[in-house]
């Protein structure tokens, strides 16, 4: 499945995969919108990053969703990469499958015979995958606005992240996503417990430490951009860091 | 993927285009084997550098990350098109636009491998900005994170940038 390209088109070049068929979904009308329903936000599997990024619906609606695309890839590969396509293909150490998890977002499967409405977690946890014969024609997000605060470590802007963390703060009650410490992105319950108790001020990382302990959901992976020790060691510094930008947000709104 | 043939038809740098390609051809090597459009330079092909970056439709796009048959109907720029892509006429005995001209003054190419990727992709940068503020440094660094210059440093490219802002 074909829609921006910029994942699918360097796995074939570098003939990582050989898929026989390759549909191209680029001109399948409609599918590029971003909605507003009444408890959520729908976004079609066409909608780019970039547009996403500045579309004021999400900056409204969405608290961190914006914040979090503005560390995915650069401008060029925004304006084509759609944020369907980043999410189903849910690279390890990305940072919006984590995103979506940690806000609840959820998707619609289009089946050959019937479309239903699954958690992101049922196509981003652990072992998930995809049918061949299915297509992920929406992803809905739940309207929440808030302050947030966003903050990764990577060898270079722009390039996959080592660890990145999204705090995000709405009616009281605080999210915390973090990629690149599992295989599949991390949503922090423990972690968003410890930030609410001590917002305004950011929490003592090693009480993040020993909460994200607590959020793991497999093994801490590690691979030749940085070991497991590191991203274990890195990710309650990266997620304090957002916690307090968070927090800075709160104060100036 | 499929080998088959698909018949295509876009304007390149404004002229017409009509021809047979595999479903499987990238539009960078279509653009250079094809269309005879020299400027597009293929460094990485899979789009890491942003060398072969050209305009589609008026965005920016990586040609290496696109099918020549999805470019179908559409309206494709290169480098050669800069002038229409800045919006501003080229000038002087070597017909150089005003940001070819800082890009020279300013030194912000040495071997030029990357340059016209570059170009396409700073041209529409910088006119996506006209309508609201300058780009400040943090907009331009974020810009310049698509592109792989080995030669600069990018401290001259940066200069040359800031030196056609309004």
């Amino acid at each position: 499945m074909l829609a921006g390209g910029q994942s699918l088109m360097p796995l074939m070049t570098r003939r990582l995969v050989r898929p026989q068929l390759v549909i191209d979904i680029n001109r399948i009308a409609g599918l590029d919108a971003i909605e507003v329903l009444p408890t959520q936000i729908r976004m079609g599997a066409l909608v780019r990053q970039e547009e996403a990024l500045r579309s004021a619906i999400v900056n409204e609606y969405i608290a961190g969703l914006a914040e979090a695309l503005a560390w995915v890839g650069n401008p060029v590969v925004r304006q084509r990469g759609t944020v369907v396509g980043n999410l189903v293909t849910n690279t390890a150490g990305a940072e919006l499958p984590a995103v979506a998890l940690a806000l609840e977002a959820e998707f619609v499967v289009r089946h050959r015979d019937r479309e239903e409405t699954v958690p992101a977690a049922a196509l981003l946890g652990a072992g998930s995958t995809l049918a061949p014969d299915v297509m992920v024609t929406h992803v809905l997000w739940p309207r929440r606005a808030g302050p947030a605060g966003f903050y990764e470590v990577a060898r270079r802007d722009g390039h996959a992240p080592v660890v990145s963390a999204l705090v995000t703060m709405s009616d009281g009650e605080c999210r915390v996503a973090v990629s690149g410490v599992c295989a599949t992105g991390l949503s922090c319950p423990s972690m968003a417990r410890i930030i609410a108790r001590d917002f305004p001020h950011a929490p003592p990382a090693r009480d993040l430490a020993g909460a994200l302990e607590r959020d793991l959901t497999g093994p801490v992976y590690g691979d030749s951009h940085s070991s497991a020790r590191y991203r274990l060691e890195v990710a309650p510094l990266v997620s304090r860091r957002a916690a307090g930008l968070m927090a800075q947000r709160a104060a100036a709104a | 993927m499929s080998e088959e043939w698909h018949d295509v038809a876009m304007t390149v740098d404004g002229a017409p285009l009509q021809a047979r390609v595999r479903a499987r051809h990238l539009l960078s090597d279509f653009l250079l084997e094809q269309a005879g459009a020299g400027g597009v330079h293929v460094a990485c092909g899979h789009g890491v550098c942003g060398a072969c970056t050209v305009a589609v439709d008026g965005l920016a796009v990586r040609a290496c990350l696109m099918l020549a048959v999805q470019a179908d109907g559409t309206h494709v720029q290169t480098v050669a098109s800069l002038s229409e892509l800045e919006g501003a006429p080229r000038s002087g005995a070597e017909g150089l636009t005003p940001l070819q001209t800082a890009f020279r003054q300013h030194h912000a190419l040495q071997c030029g491998y990357c340059t016209p990727g570059l170009l396409v992709s700073t041209a529409l940068f910088l006119s996506h900005h006209k309508a609201a503020a300058a780009p400040d440094r943090a907009a331009i660094l974020d810009h310049l994170n698509g592109h792989l210059c080995r030669c600069t440093g990018y401290a001259n490219i940066i200069a040359a940038i800031e030196s056609v802002l309004p």
